[in-house]
């Protein structure tokens, strides 16, 4: 058994299926399994997952907190918004410049955080943050204000028009690739610069590692997720508003990935799946939805803190063990 | 002269507002080690639940404060009992994350008891002004800035002169010596998310009737009160204070002199700036870490 199924241990392998799987769930909407509108659903939860990978390198591997992530997503979500609708250039440029604007604004925020630490950085990104909503809503001609700003599905390369569904099979595909990016990078000299640094960082930088340079990757890496994901939440679900990109939703990200798991890919994505597809596909049926969306969410995350610590993903690990366990104490 | 005292009796009003909430965050962070983000969220539920008596059940307004103030008490010792004690071996982070778990739990049960429509609540005192040199200012703002400033004067004296205080100030320098010595940890803790659940509700109450109570009612004071903590560094209780005057004010300066539109954000940045001078706040002393 062992030797026969080894192939399927390869990381990228595991990948790629997984992406085929996500992939499949357009037909299966198609074929009636379920309804069309888990599409949106699950594609937004993907989005969020994509931010919160980037939060999930800052604070899992770097040790660094971020409460601005919802407004780095916002930038980027109106600079597409607004270079494909106003100035009509091309997804591409516009994508380019969507992450280009916020990552240089990222990258002086890491500057800030050599200086400032803990909580102290958390606040100090919550108030750059709340600094960008606010021109969110200032920022007329360019955001539109409070009634907000629309986009549509994008056109790649000048020639393929996405529709909902290959707009979805496109942010599963831009998921995977970060998903790959990330592992390869955690997994490399960066993931273990980033580790020594989070355990000691005086000792980290006796064998070497550059302290500026690796904060400046790890904010630079979290706000380039961010940007993307922001640019596909604009195109996908075609509009954007100041209030989307508040303190909640920062601390929504936190959620997903203390959730899920620190320093778990897949994790952060069963984070992103709970917090955001769990409450919309399950409990959609049953009175005063909102409401209890919410309390359940806030219950689950208590309970999974405080119960839980590591993250949800562990949980198969665990079961695992504890059923191994009864097993040897039948034998 | 006289718009300029004008511009400052109303950011001292203000002022008080952030106060009283940057105060109930930092007695919390000081004795259980939580950023509280939940303190507008439990502030907002208990501002509502003295819209509830004073508009449903008729009473007169300050008995329905009191009311509110009674739940506030409730609602943090339920906080602290069922919640925060579980919290022991969970990390800074984490711990932060069960207070936003606290936010939505609140957001949630709100509407359902309340209702979603937004609701009126009057001043405490509902008319008269008083001319100081010239600068108009109503008798309840002048009440909600001697009011705050004696609650906190009440404050700082029972942290600084009594016994109860000394047990407060001892568990926050440090919690495990603080046990050892016979100082009754857990209660302290509990007793610190009462009063920050009452500082909360009265800041509510005094925010309340500049716009209506709805969910939304303390989004920005809570967002002021950190970022005064923040300023005035997590090291002293009257640190936080002195931040959220200096917010309240020049925020308030920068609006009516400088743009109104871009006041706020201006002044965030400053506080940026500031912060990279002087990163552990105005009165924070840099902690020195040992190798």
């Amino acid at each position: 058994m062992k030797t026969k199924f080894n192939w399927l241990r390869n990381p990228y392998l595991q990948f790629l299926l997984f992406g085929v799987l996500l992939a499949m769930v357009p037909v299966l909407a198609k074929m009636g399994v379920f309804k069309v509108s888990y599409i949106t659903t699950l594609g937004g939860a993907f989005i969020f997952a994509i931010a919160a990978l980037g939060l999930n390198i800052l604070l899992g591997y770097s040790g660094l907190i971020s409460l601005g992530t919802a407004g780095f997503m916002g930038l980027a979500a109106y600079l597409s918004a607004y270079a494909t609708m106003d100035l009509n250039l091309p997804f591409e440029v516009a994508i380019f410049l969507a992450i280009l604007i916020p990552t240089l604004i990222g990258v002086m925020v890491g500057l800030v955080s050599l200086k400032i630490e803990g909580i102290y950085l958390a606040i100090a990104t919550l108030a750059v943050s709340e600094v960008m909503r606010k021109t969110f809503e200032e920022f007329d001609f360019f955001t539109g204000g409070f009634s907000g700003k629309t986009a549509n599905y994008p056109t790649l390369f000048g020639t393929f028009e996405l529709d909902r569904a290959t707009m979805y099979y496109f942010i599963v595909f831009v998921l995977i690739m970060i998903m790959i990016l990330t592992h390869n990078m955690v997994n490399g000299r960066l993931g273990r610069a980033l580790n020594a640094m989070r355990g000691s960082e005086a000792a980290s930088q006796a064998m070497g590692v550059n302290l500026l340079n690796h904060r400046l990757i790890a904010f630079a890496l979290a706000t380039i997720y961010a940007s993307v994901a922001g640019v596909l939440y604009v195109h996908f679900i075609k509009y954007s508003y100041p209030s989307i990109w508040s303190l909640k939703l920062s601390l929504d990200f936190l959620a997903m990935i203390i959730i899920g798991g620190l320093r778990s890919i897949y994790g952060t994505l069963l984070g992103a799946v709970i917090v955001f597809a769990v409450p919309d596909l399950f409990l959609k049926q049953l009175p005063y939805f909102n409401q209890l969306s919410y309390i359940l969410n806030g219950i689950l995350i208590i309970l999974v803190i405080i119960f839980y610590p590591h993250g949800l993903i562990y949980a198969g690990h665990d079961i695992k063990r504890a059923f191994n366990k009864l097993r040897k104490g039948a034998k | 002269m006289s718009t300029f005292l004008q511009v400052i009796f109303r950011s001292l009003e203000t002022g008080s507002l952030y106060a009283l909430a940057s105060l109930g965050i930092i007695i919390v962070f000081r004795t259980s080690n939580i950023t509280n983000f939940s303190q507008g969220a439990v502030a907002m539920f208990n501002t509502f639940v003295v819209t509830y008596f004073f508009n449903s059940m008729g009473w007169p307004l300050w008995m329905a404060i009191i009311a509110g103030v009674i739940s506030a008490i409730i609602v943090g010792l339920l906080i602290d009992l069922v919640i925060i004690r579980h919290t022991r071996k969970v990390s800074p982070v984490a711990k932060q994350i069960v207070t936003l778990g606290m936010v939505m739990i609140v957001l949630g049960i709100a509407p359902m008891l309340f209702g979603v429509d937004p609701l009126r609540l009057p001043r405490l005192i509902e008319n008269g002004n008083i001319s100081i040199l010239g600068a108009d200012i109503s008798y309840n703002g002048l009440f909600n800035i001697v009011f705050g400033i004696a609650i906190m004067a009440t404050l700082f004296y029972i942290l600084q002169k009594t016994k109860v205080g000394l047990a407060v100030r001892a568990t926050a320098s440090n919690e495990y010596t603080a046990k050892l010595m016979g100082v009754p940890t857990k209660t302290v803790t509990m007793g610190a998310w009462a009063v920050a659940g009452i500082l909360g509700v009265l800041s509510g109450v005094m925010a309340a009737p500049m716009t209506s109570v709805t969910l939304n009612l303390m989004d920005e004071i809570q967002i002021n009160a950190l970022i005064a903590v923040v300023l005035g560094g997590f090291q002293t209780f009257y640190g936080p204070v002195i931040g959220a005057y200096i917010i309240g004010i020049s925020r308030n300066l920068l609006l009516y002199y400088g743009s109104s539109v871009w006041g706020g954000q201006i002044l965030y940045i400053l506080i940026l700036v500031f912060l990279v001078f002087r990163p552990y706040g105005l009165i924070g002393k840099k902690i020195i870490k040992k190798v």
